[in-house]
């Protein structure tokens, strides 16, 4: 379009003056930047601010998106022009006239005198709050992303997990909740289904969620027992046992303090239940160990002749003698002078008969055949070096015994075949082998006095306590007191005997006679088991310098393996009686 | 030189109120036992935790403070210098109250955002201890009003003395005023990005980096000015445009330093108003699955 600018100026004498313009366009732009067909400066003009074109016969007005002029007085943004309209921008007014011959449009300007040019500022966009960057607008797209990840997905996966829905793993859900790894075999079994354990919203972890899986966890202390004490519910499986913690592998709460905070006063609060307070490991924080024994009693059983009772006693270290009933004196065993290993001739060692078994604090139990056969033979006539008698069988060994001299007495190629003769130890007696009377008679008469002697003085004796009846009958009258050994000192305790085989430079036998006074023992009754004092030379609660660090839980379980252990333990005061074992038939003959 | 009081306000008291809170912290993170590492669950984690949050509410109402004027409570000079101080601080007592635990988890994201909101607001700290003292020497003391006034003034009588020098050489004019740029987006206004182009001869417009190409399209007609008169407007017309030239530097370089001196609170703002939402979704989710 050709249009025609006539601006109104005041001239310096006050006279109006025109200046025309000839404008040749295809619209025409107003607005402050300096490409614009009219240049108008003030508040409020945008640099594009809006544009004039020919409509048809008409003229057609449209400002910018956001902008607007005044037509006429009245706030628009985009208007139909006539002839006479005045459109005010910032003071400028422009008013809409009829145009010449040769010109499409006519528009008179009377700019507004009071602007100066300071306000060129606005054609252009030259503060941040002009670009797209806006803090209303950026905090609402951060609120917008925090709710989204954090609340709005979380929650949806919840809901979907919750009915079963299947979520496909890639999707981001509650996992976005979480604090932590899980403890790597939770998280395999578990994995990302956070309401395997977090069964509701603000609900703590229930106990009953982790016993879903560990059914076979028994609690601290029995219910029955609990009853006694004036103590609560015991603690939630999450006191100890937290969860979404870095290292992947912790789980256990290793601290005293959880323990200490009952067993540290243990008379309050236990009401029926007597323990000693403990308040950590030192001499001074921690009771003297108490082993548990085997104790027997022997009795007289109804009808047949003796019975035997084995009772658990429970002992202070210093006060407790072990009742195995074997005779044996681990210093005569270690005393090479005295005892040499057969084979190859060399001192006995611990490991000779004491192994440990693959838990690391056990021993196999000691036998007659794995232990004491290898040099400890049953051999009974020195002219029959290869005929040995049962062991753990007195009845059969007065059988064997009755066969022997029978067939010895009775058989005229006895004795021909005969191997080799033992040396005859000094001051034993060699059974007289000749006889005069009827064979069996004489074997009788031999094999009574063999079976006499491996019961009184030589054979059974020599490591069994025997007790000799009176009683005619061959049979009954030699009752042999039975031999047991406790399995374990300290049932409901853990102790590393791998871990203690070295003890800086102590190795080997060294190692366990650091602790263990084998050498010193002349009787099975002596219990060699250290104290307290012994483990606080290495030991102690706190870091310190050249002591290892234990805490409670390092010898003590919290669940107890067996749970009737534990209640057995908290029900007995000191050197009482409190359980008996399986019942032991005396061996009858 | 506001940075000083800011920092140095009250013999900087804050600093030693934040260098107690970093050190109460540090005791409180090292007593966390043998019982389980540190993290945010121990009652150590909870109060620093607890502290840590009340520390980014009351960091957050610097902002409701600084705009009510008639406020009694405390200077803004003094809040801010505790702002400063104490949201230092704030990223020792959060980062013990982690206890190093990160993950991509709803926790390490406010976290996160935390520091994005703690870094922006050390640059911004930066800029408002430097750039002040840029943008004054730039402006040698004057508004940036004047400098368009001046810009304007310049276009006007450059495009007068171009009206009466030839036609390509007042299209060169009239087209490299048209076409100058400045500011603009995000990008031309931090780095000064100039898109100016000039129509020369028939041609196509081109680049007019600095207005350099339109000087030297003008300089060039100098010596085959055929009139004295022709002369003398370019020369004229050089003068303008190389003064034009000059204000157009100075007008870069100061919106380039607002936007330098401003762009931070973009940042430090929006990224508050989200990092408050977080916290409290870490807050409550600590709590969801408990």
């Amino acid at each position: 379009m050709d249009a025609l600018l006539r601006e109104l100026r005041e001239g310096p004498d006050g006279i109006a003056e025109y200046y025309d313009t000839e404008i040749s366009s295809k619209e025409l732009t107003i607005g402050s930047s300096a490409d614009r067909n009219i240049q108008l400066l003030g508040r409020g003009i945008a640099a594009e601010h809006a544009v004039i074109r020919q409509a048809g016969a008409q003229l057609e007005l449209e400002c910018r998106r956001g902008e607007y002029v005044r037509l006429n007085g009245k706030k628009k943004a985009t208007a139909r022009l006539s002839i006479g309209d005045v459109i005010e921008l910032a003071g400028h007014r422009l008013r809409i006239a009829q145009p010449p011959p040769g010109f499409s449009v006519a528009i008179e300007l009377q700019p507004n005198d009071q602007i100066d040019a300071s306000t060129f500022e606005s054609a252009f966009r030259t503060d941040l709050s002009q670009t797209w960057l806006g803090k209303r607008t950026m905090a609402w797209a951060g609120v917008a992303v925090v709710m989204l990840f954090g609340l709005i997905l979380p929650l949806m996966v919840y809901k979907a997990h919750r009915a079963d829905n299947p979520v496909p793993s890639w999707f981001p859900g509650d996992e976005f909740w979480n604090s932590g790894p899980l403890h790597q075999v939770h998280q395999q079994a578990i994995g990302d289904r956070c309401e395997t354990c977090h069964e509701k919203l603000f609900q703590r972890v229930q106990d009953s969620a982790c016993e879903t899986c560990h059914r076979t966890t028994h609690d601290h202390i029995m219910p029955a027992r609990l009853a006694l004490t004036e103590l609560g519910p015991t603690p939630r499986c999450a006191t100890c046992h937290r969860e979404h913690n870095e290292p992947q592998t912790f789980l256990v709460n290793r601290s005293d303090s959880s323990c200490i905070d009952c067993h540290g006063k243990p008379q309050h609060g236990f009401g029926e239940i007597k323990m000693d307070p403990v308040n950590g490991f030192a001499l001074d924080r921690h009771p003297e160990f108490k082993a548990h024994l085997l104790a027997s009693v022997a009795g007289q059983a109804a009808g047949r002749g003796f019975s035997y009772d084995w009772k658990t006693v429970v002992a202070e270290l210093d006060k407790a003698v072990e009742q195995s009933n074997l005779k044996f004196s681990h210093r005569q065993h270690l005393d090479p002078n005295r005892v040499l290993r057969r084979g190859d001739s060399k001192p006995m060692n611990c490991a000779d008969c004491h192994r440990l078994e693959p838990d690391g604090e056990h021993f196999e139990p000691i036998t007659q055949e794995k232990q004491c056969a290898q040099c400890h033979e049953l051999t009974f006539d020195p002219g029959a070096p290869d005929r040995q008698l049962p062991h753990g069988r007195p009845r059969e060994v007065v059988l064997t015994l009755q066969d022997y001299f029978t067939r010895k007495f009775s058989d005229p190629n006895f004795g021909r075949v005969a191997t080799r003769e033992r040396r005859r130890l000094p001051g034993q007696d060699r059974e007289e082998e000749t006889c005069d009377g009827e064979p069996f008679d004489c074997a009788m008469r031999s094999a009574k006095k063999e079976i006499e002697s491996q019961f009184t003085r030589r054979g059974c004796v020599g490591c069994h306590a025997v007790i000799d009846t009176k009683v005619a009958n061959v049979f009954d009258r030699f009752q042999v007191v039975p031999i047991r050994f406790a399995r374990d000192y300290f049932p409901a305790n853990r102790f590393d005997h791998r871990s203690h085989q070295i003890q800086g430079k102590l190795t080997g036998d060294d190692a366990c006679l650091s602790c263990h006074a084998a050498k010193k023992s002349t009787d099975s009754s002596d219990l060699m088991v250290p104290g307290i004092a012994k483990c606080t030379e290495c030991h102690g609660d706190k870091a310190a310098a050249e002591r290892v660090t234990v805490q409670c839980v390092s010898c003590h379980e919290y669940h107890p393996r067996q749970p009737s252990l534990l209640d057995a333990i908290g029900t007995q005061t000191r050197n009482r009686e409190t359980e008996t074992a399986p019942r032991a038939e005396l061996a009858g003959l | 030189m506001i940075h000083r009081n800011l920092l140095s306000y009250r013999g900087a008291r804050y600093l030693w109120w934040s260098l107690g809170l970093i050190v109460a912290s540090c005791i409180l993170y090292v007593t966390q036992g043998d019982a389980q590492p540190p993290n945010g669950g121990t009652w150590q984690g909870y109060v620093l935790g607890t502290v840590g949050a009340l520390l980014i509410v009351w960091l957050t109402l610097l902002g409701i403070r600084k705009r009510r004027y008639s406020s009694t409570m405390g200077t803004v000079q003094g809040w801010t210098s505790a702002h400063v101080y104490l949201g230092s601080a704030l990223i020792v007592v959060a980062t013990l109250h982690s206890g190093l635990q990160i993950g991509w988890n709803l926790h390490t994201f406010a976290y996160v955002l935390m520091c994005v909101v703690i870094l922006s607001g050390f640059f911004g700290l930066y800029t408002y201890m430097s750039y002040p003292q840029l943008i004054s020497k730039n402006r040698e003391g004057g508004a940036r009003a004047e400098l368009f006034a001046e810009l304007f003034e310049l276009d006007r009588n450059a495009r007068a003395v171009a009206s009466r020098c030839a036609p390509d050489v007042a299209i060169a004019v009239d087209s490299s005023i048209e076409r100058t740029t400045l500011g603009g987006g995000i990008y031309s206004q931090l780095f000064s990005r100039d898109d100016s182009y000039f129509v020369r001869g028939a041609g196509k417009p081109v680049r007019n980096t600095d207005q350099q190409q339109v000087i030297d399209f003008v300089g060039a007609r100098l010596p085959r000015a055929a009139k004295g008169a022709e002369a003398a407007n370019l020369q004229q017309l050089i003068v303008l445009l190389c003064r034009r030239q000059a204000v157009l530097r100075r007008i870069r370089r100061d919106i380039r330093l607002y936007g330098w001196l401003k762009i931070w609170l973009y940042f430090h703002v929006p990224v508050t108003i989200a990092l408050l939402v977080a916290l409290v979704l870490h807050i409550i989710v600590t709590f969801f699955y408990w």
